[in-house]
């Protein structure tokens, strides 16, 4: 997985909770498989994690040099 | 999506919430305390009315917050899971409980078996907590300050608690030990090794995360948690050893430490990007701004004997550091963490596709708004109690009881919210199901 293949980026930094969350599941709803989604993250969500997790996502977290964490997650079967 | 939490692994609502809902019976209780004693109580912290009440706010409110705190943001913050978190919170819910109302009832009585009682469930319930929650943290390594802070405040915790039973068995027992000696470490121990390295190592996630301001700064975030309880070591061991000057440096150092942190965050705060200050962000300004006095008058208390020799004083700090400092964080936390995590269970019951409802409507921000005045004024009244005793004592614990019995109402409101949209989407999913 790379950043410039994600087919959709979700900017979530500057945003309180639970909005980075919600705008995440919303776009994972509409994730066909193949697609990628990018998610910036100004720290590590665990409970993201176990979200993923539990609805079958894989994932790949990504610690940028500007503090930003990137998470890549797209359908396990893909 | 089909479920957002495992709960094999995440706390279950019940597990951190019922913390939340008991603090504030407990300050409504010092509430009444207040009002049942009158006056005398503000005479000196040293009286056994005093001391009750302090415990009722420091141990039924604060700990009672700090523990349901810890035992929700393990996962969140630091990925760290407690096991069995349900029984656990459970048994150190109820053990608090105990403890705090037996230590309060040994303060009134000097009952000598409400004293050992109170330090066999305080002492249980601690160890149980410690003993978990230090299981879940060292089980993830220390790779942000956060978990470090975390980690360092529960070792602050086992030395509160040490010295806390000590003192306990001290009195019941009437072992000879230099009570007033051992008090202050107990109480330097609570305030910094406790309730400061957690407020700290908390900060540095929540506060840029629900009041979006920039991170703190490298360097105290780095820091600042261990230093403060290094110094919290060195000065418990130069003031074991007598020397007086020494320890109180180390002190004076800790308190201007406290007051930068709390400046700090009184900078990010005016870089929030959010378009007006909310509640919450009202409450952490006042308890920033609390600390800041705090922190002088304690320096002051330290140095100048003209200050330490009027009881009233003191009395003045404690009202800062617990109720102003303190319990302003908690309530502002409360109004964040509860709504959050009405949200996070709901949204869990979602069928596929559903959103559960804005975080928004858990508490309505009017009750909020009103019980953040509420606060505001018993914290005004307490000062003024402190500093003349006969003229506010009443009215501050008719202001304290209804301050908590206000945030008790918002956080049961928050309750009966999750109960009735967890029936409902309950039935949607069962009804789906059927067809």
């Amino acid at each position: 997985m790379s950043t410039a293949d994600a087919d959709v980026v979700i900017d979530a930094r500057g945003l309180e909770p639970p909005e980075p969350m919600v705008r995440t599941l919303e776009a994972l709803e509409r994730l066909a498989v193949g697609q990628t989604v990018s998610v910036l993250l100004p720290r590590e969500p665990y409970p993201l994690y176990r979200t993923l997790q539990i609805n079958g996502f894989a994932w790949e977290t990504r610690f940028r040099d500007d503090g930003a964490v990137e998470v890549l997650i797209k359908h396990q079967s893909s | 999506m089909q479920a957002l939490l495992s709960f094999d692994q995440a706390p279950p609502f019940t597990a951190p919430v019922r913390f939340f809902v008991t603090a504030p019976l407990f300050a409504m209780l010092a509430g009444v305390l207040i009002l049942f004693v009158g006056p005398e109580l503000f005479v000196s912290r040293w009286t056994a009315t005093a001391l009750a009440a302090t415990h009722l706010l420091s141990l039924g409110f604060l700990s009672q917050v700090m523990i349901g705190a810890m035992v929700q943001i393990l996962p969140v913050v630091a990925g760290a899971h407690i096991p069995r978190s349900l029984a656990v919170a459970r048994m150190v819910h109820l053990a608090l409980i105990c403890g705090t109302l037996l230590l309060v009832l040994g303060f009134l009585t000097f009952n000598r078996l409400a004293f050992i009682s109170a330090a066999w469930a305080l002492g249980v319930g601690m160890v149980i907590f410690i003993g978990a929650a230090g299981h879940a943290l060292f089980t993830v390594s220390s790779n942000n300050p956060t978990i470090r802070g975390l980690k360092l405040s529960l070792l602050g915790l086992s030395g509160t608690v040490i010295l806390g039973l000590l003192l306990a068995l001290s009195l019941s027992e009437s072992w000879p030990l230099p009570l007033p000696q051992l008090t202050a470490l107990h109480f330097g121990w609570g305030v910094v090794g406790w309730g400061i390295t957690l407020l700290i190592a908390v900060a540095l996630v929540v506060v840029p995360m629900f009041q979006l301001t920039p991170p703190y700064p490298k360097w105290l975030a780095q820091t600042f948690c261990p230093l403060a309880l290094l110094l919290l070591a060195l000065q418990t061991m130069a003031n074991l050893a007598g020397w007086s000057v020494t320890a109180d440096s180390l002190a004076s150092t800790l308190a201007t430490g406290a007051a930068l942190f709390a400046g700090e965050t009184l900078r990010l705060q005016r870089k929030s990007t959010r378009p007006s200050f909310d509640v919450s962000q009202q409450f952490w300004r006042l308890a920033m701004a609390c600390v800041i006095v705090a922190s002088a008058l304690w320096m002051g208390l330290l140095w100048l004997p003209a200050l330490a020799e009027q009881p009233r004083w003191a009395m003045l700090c404690g009202v800062l550091i617990f109720v102003g400092g303190f319990m302003s964080v908690m309530n502002g936390m409360l109004y964040k963490i509860v709504p959050f995590l009405v949200w996070l269970h709901l949204q869990n019951l979602c069928r596929p596709g559903e959103m559960a409802p804005n975080m928004n409507k858990v508490i309505a921000a009017k009750q909020i708004t009103w019980q953040w005045r509420a606060h505001l004024g018993a914290l005004l009244l307490l000062l003024a109690a402190a500093t003349l005793p006969n003229g506010f004592a009443y009215s501050a614990g008719a202001a304290l009881l209804v301050a908590n019995g206000w945030l008790l109402y918002n956080l049961l409101t928050a309750m009966v919210f999750y109960r009735r949209h967890a029936a409902r989407l309950t039935i949607a999913s069962e009804n789906d199901g059927q067809q």
